[in-house]
Parts: C-alpha cells; structure tokens; sequence
C-alpha cells in the first residue's frame, strides 16, 4: 500500500518504520527542515521516503502523490493540522482511507466524516480505557470505537457471578449484532468458537455494533 | 478563475459558459472532473450528528451524489436545477461520491 504520514515526530517515525517494515511504501511529510534532513542522512526509518513542506497544503500533498495513495495518517501533535491534513486528504485526493490522531480528547467530536477523518486514534482515550482495565473485574470496558462509534471493541473480565461462566459462547445469548472476538485465559488466546466454554478470570474481547451494548454487558455482566 | 476574471470585467453572467463537462459514465474514481447535470434528489443528513447536504445529479449517461458536509442547504440548489460541479470522486458502494465539490448553478 502507498501510506502518507503527516507529522515526523515520535508517532510519525515509528509508524513510518512499522508499515515499511511489513512492505508498505511510506511518504514522510513534516515542516521542520532539521528533522527532515536528520532523518533523510541517518536514513531512519530505512526506505522511506520524506518529505520537507507544509502538509496543510494542496500543493505539498499533490507533490507526494496523494492522490494516488492508499492512506493518508495525520499524527502531527496539532489537532488543527491533523484535521486541515484530512479534509484535504478526502476532499482534493478522495483518499480512500484517513487516519487521524486526536491529541486533545476534547477535539475527538470533530474528528469524523465531516472533516474527511475514518478513523480516529484519541491516546488519552485508549489510555484510559486499558487503565479501567487493569482495574476492573466484573465491568463492561470499551477499549475502541471503530467507524465513529458504531462498532466498539469491548472487554470484560469475568467475575465470579458472572451469568457467563460454565456456558458455552452458543448458549450466552449474545445478540447478533455482537460477537467474541478473543477470550484471554492466563496468558493465553482462546480463539472463540461456538463450543467454548467460559471460566471466572476470562477476559473476554467483544465486538459490539449498534445499540445492543446493554444486552452485551447483561449476558456476560450479569 | 475565469469565472472571477469575467466579474471582475463585468461581462454579463449570461454569457459565461458552463465549464466543459465530461459525462457521468465517463468519470473515474481519484480523477479531478468536472460534470454537469440536474439535481433528481435532495438529501440533508444529520452525519454523526452533524449536518451534511446529499444529492444526485444525473445526466443521460448516470448518477452521481454529492455531499457539502456542515450545512443542511445551499441557496439556488433545488430539485430539478442544472448544476455543473468539479472535483474529485471516489466510489462509494456502486455510484460516485463528490466531498465538497465546486459547483456552479446553470442556466434552467
């Protein structure tokens, strides 16, 4: 795939070097010439390509092919850039897929179809949910939301009166708009299957679409 | 840019030409276009809440949608107008799909 990167900071580099590292072609874009002729003589992350310009502009997109490219990810540390980066990546390049990182929960609201964003990252967001993780049994944590919101990925640790424990996954009555996605049992990953059968300590990953979120939480809750 | 050089000379909006236009069925997805053709259906959607004005412009050859995200109207865009618009594409389930296009109202 042809991936464009707006912002050459932390997040930038080390997801510039994870996608060409899995055979992607990776276009670096940031603005400050230090860290563009840094990475251009260190060549770090090896084969990528970068890029010294403005990514808020039609013409520093145009020059990197966006029209071409597969993903565009804004991940600069300024929300207003990230969200200018996307709306261009849809609205001139039609961009079949934008990523785009939310540095300030606060923005996350603006952060959809409307500014041109499929998919948005809140750091803060994921941090909290995988501290309320750490900390709960027995409670309905969402991890992710996927498509603005209509699907989520959720967990629950199963507590000892959990109505889910001893059942297998066919018998929990889990609406169809939901289904387990893993189930982690002591270090393990269980892959689901109908026949599995569920234990106190399990956690257990739930993908979640549409409004069945309270049906969800009832059958493995309680 | 013509358009605003023709103002600016004050030549009469009658005597503009629509921008050449290139027909529906012809349009590629990712391609900067411009296509012109009569508004057959209005849409405004709230869009994860927010406001976003859909429609369809046909010409004898097909149909493509447009969407102007935050706003829910667009004055002198009616069912049934000639609109010309330019941009760029991209497919969405079986017709293509315009974000924010240019457009330019046509003589009826």
């Amino acid at each position: 795939m042809n991936v464009i990167i707006a912002g050459a900071g932390s997040v930038g580099r080390y997801m510039a070097g994870q996608l060409q590292d899995s055979g992607h072609s990776v276009t670096l874009i940031d603005n400050d010439s230090v860290v563009v002729a840094q990475g251009r003589a260190t060549r770090t992350p090896v084969g990528v390509t970068w890029c010294l310009g403005d990514a808020c502009e039609v013409a520093t997109l145009t020059s990197v092919g966006a029209a071409q490219a597969d993903v565009v990810a804004a991940v600069t540390g300024d929300d207003e850039d990230n969200l200018v980066v996307s709306l261009l990546s849809k609205q001139e390049f039609a961009v079949p897929r934008v990523v785009a990182r939310v540095n300030n929960p606060k923005n996350e609201w603006m952060f959809n179809d409307m500014w041109g964003v499929d998919v948005s990252v809140s750091t803060p967001h994921l941090l909290t949910g995988l501290v309320e993780e750490a900390v709960t049994v027995g409670s309905f944590v969402r991890l992710l939301s996927l498509e603005g919101g209509k699907a989520r990925l959720a967990e629950v640790t199963l507590a000892a009166g959990s109505p889910a424990i001893a059942k297998e996954l066919t018998n929990l009555g889990l609406p169809r708009e939901s289904t387990v996605v893993a189930v982690l049992r002591d270090g393990h990953v269980v892959v689901p299957r109908g026949d599995t059968v569920l234990h106190q300590g399990d956690e257990v990953l739930v993908l979640v679409t549409g409004g069945v979120e309270d049906d969800v939480r009832r059958a493995l809750v309680g | 840019m013509s358009l605003l050089r023709r103002k600016h000379e004050n030549v009469p909006p009658d005597t503009i030409e629509p921008p050449k236009s290139t027909p529906i069925s012809e349009t590629q997805p990712r391609q900067h276009v411009s296509i012109s053709g009569r508004v057959i259906r209005m849409t405004a959607r709230p869009t994860s809440g927010q406001p976003a004005l859909l429609i369809s412009i046909s010409d004898d050859t097909g149909t493509v949608t447009a969407v102007w995200t935050g706003r829910r109207e667009i004055g002198g865009v009616t069912l049934g107008r000639k609109i010309a618009i330019n941009g760029v594409p991209v497919m969405r389930g079986d017709h293509l799909e315009f974000t924010n296009p240019n457009y330019t109202l046509l003589p009826r």
